[in-house]
């Protein structure tokens, strides 16, 4: 049915929050990455004198290795974990409800209590995890003063919030798949590991996309673990590009600067994922064909 | 299935132990070590008997008094976004299940595609015209903020579960000369409360916990609980880990309680929000 004009008046709330602070917003960080501005200063054109000093910048091509290597590491490693949680669960578990609540938990703790845990969990004195990992004879996690320690922490701490997410997207799909397909694999005589590769993951594969293009999006603007734990330090090693951003913009007072790593930001996540989605349903299809 | 091997069984057994000790380990550790007398929180190996003390919550009342007040923020910012992104995305998500037309479609993709700009970014631009607006470091700010960031999603998700509804109940209520508005009210809501319920516990969860915008947007007055415990782990006179545990298990239990409670309209919400999205 068409429209009235009551009809549209229903949508502008949403509408109008999302132009005035998100659409306009992104406009103007757009315009402000091709000026050179900082407080009491008026804008002043420079052309893309920004985008060059953001590749001239050490710390931003770091930054961007940071975010490049943590977030695969985070999405992979959620999307195997929640994989073979998912199908632990849907292999059946004792008391379902209580094991499913157990498994969202990470889902209701604020970023800020994470990073709570996991530095007590890796304390240098007293950290259970540390002296868990000395226990088994390897050293311990130096994530304040070793950059690799640091980012390892962050990854850790990164899969551990987010795996809820990805468990369930992959989870609820795999309840989806009727078990019939299972029998019928069976009865052609497919062996458990044929079950899973032609039935569990190629069924399972929008599922998995999904999970993986959100997870991509959302860990590649990473800001709050990183700052809460090391603030990009020691010596702006740890940095990834939001923090960069952040600190360009309130630390530099450089917006211009700032707004060029914002649409960099941007650019590149949606490239990731179009790249993805592109070599992911190729794959897809050349399977099919 | 009852004819599994002894040795998988026991192997699926183990697995499970091992993902509730990932999942639930970490957050028993802070509750036990927020009762545990100060001078043990730090034992090597940790002590597992202990006799449970309230000494930290004193010590939190005594050092970080201010950590209440940002709690009532916390509590008063969520209440707002909450209800603020259920009654705009029932709005929203209604038109977007009945109607349909070339611009209705437009700005629903709109709505999603614009939702997926990184919010650090959004914090550029905005910081000066917040100042100018004079409305840094406000309750509202936070509130449309947070809204702005789950309208979409929570659009979606009442736009599937109307959907769901047969639109023959609202034309039977028109016919008996029911407004739109009474319609919706009265009988079409009523229906979707669930969805109601699942686009209400995200935005809930995400305002509850937010560090970044309250990090940015504000100072004193609108200060919320998440960024008061970002202080005291920063502390410059050290970090009084005691009062810290205190701290986080009040910012945590009610909302993990508040989550279990609500599990079934958390999945079936992701479910609608994501997959079909």
């Amino acid at each position: 049915m068409k429209p009235r004009p009551i009809h549209y008046l229903m949508i502008s709330p949403v509408q109008l929050m999302l132009i005035g602070t998100i659409f306009l917003p992104s406009l103007y960080v757009g315009w402000l990455s091709f000026q050179k501005s900082s407080f009491g200063q008026a804008a002043q054109f420079v052309g893309l004198a920004n985008y060059a000093q953001l590749l001239a910048d050490p710390y931003f091509w770091r930054a961007l290795v940071n975010t490049v290597v943590i977030v695969n590491v985070i999405v992979y490693g959620e999307l195997i974990l929640g994989l073979a949680i998912g199908l632990l669960f849907a292999g059946g578990v004792p008391w379902p409800r209580l094991m499913l609540s157990i498994v969202l938990a990470p889902y209701a703790i604020s970023e800020v209590v994470a990073v709570v845990i996991w530095k007590y969990l890796f304390e240098p004195q007293g950290g259970i995890a540390n002296f868990a990992l000395r226990g088994i004879g390897l050293p311990e996690l130096e994530w304040a003063v070793n950059p690799v320690h640091g980012l390892v922490l962050v990854t850790l701490l990164a899969i551990w919030h987010h795996l809820p997410f990805t468990f369930i997207i992959l989870y609820t799909a795999r309840l989806g798949i009727p078990r019939e397909l299972y029998e019928a694999a069976a009865i052609d005589g497919s062996g458990p590991f044929q079950c899973f590769r032609h039935v569990t993951v190629r069924l399972l594969l929008p599922a998995i996309l999904t999970a993986l293009l959100f997870r991509y999006i959302f860990a590649f603007r990473m800001f709050s673990e990183v700052w809460l734990l090391t603030q990009g330090g020691p010596a702006r090693t740890t940095e990834v590009l939001a923090v960069y951003l952040y600190k360009a913009a309130f630390r530099y007072h450089e917006f211009g600067l700032a707004s060029a790593t914002g649409w960099a930001m941007v650019v590149l996540s949606l490239l990731i994922a179009l790249w993805y989605m592109r070599v992911a349903y190729r794959r897809m299809f050349a399977h099919e064909s | 299935m009852s004819h599994r091997p002894r040795w998988i069984a026991a192997l699926r057994v183990l697995l499970l132990a091992l993902v509730l000790l990932w999942s639930a380990f970490p957050i028993a550790l802070v509750v036990l070590a927020s009762l545990k007398p100060a001078k043990h929180i730090f034992d090597v190996p940790p002590s597992v008997l202990f006799l449970p003390t309230l000494e930290n919550y004193r010590q939190l009342v005594r050092i970080w008094p201010e950590f209440f007040a940002r709690l009532g923020n916390s509590l008063v910012i969520t209440l707002g976004t909450t209800a603020l992104t259920v009654m705009a995305s029932s709005l929203a998500g209604y038109v977007y299940a009945r109607r349909k037309a070339g611009l209705l479609t437009a700005s629903a993709f709109f709505a999603v595609l614009i939702r997926m700009f990184p919010p650090i970014v959004i914090t550029l631009p905005l910081f000066p015209v917040v100042n100018w607006l004079g409305v840094m470091d406000t309750h509202g700010l936070l509130i449309v903020l947070y809204a702005t960031f789950f309208v979409s999603l929570g659009t979606w998700i009442m736009k599937t579960f109307i959907d769901q509804i047969p639109h023959e109940l609202e034309e039977a209520a028109f016919v008996d000369g029911a407004s739109l508005a009474q319609t919706i009210r009265l009988v079409t809501l009523p229906l979707a409360a669930p969805g109601m319920i699942a686009a209400g516990v995200f935005v809930l969860v995400y305002a509850w916990n937010e560090f970044l915008f309250a990090f940015i947007f504000t100072t004193t007055r609108a200060k919320t609980a998440p960024l008061l415990l970002s202080e005291m782990l920063g502390a410059v006179t050290g970090v009084d880990w005691g009062a810290v545990f205190a701290a986080a298990t009040i910012q945590l239990v009610p909302i993990l309680v508040f989550v279990i409670a609500v599990q079934k309209y958390l999945i079936a919400g992701l479910t609608a929000g994501s997959v079909k999205g």
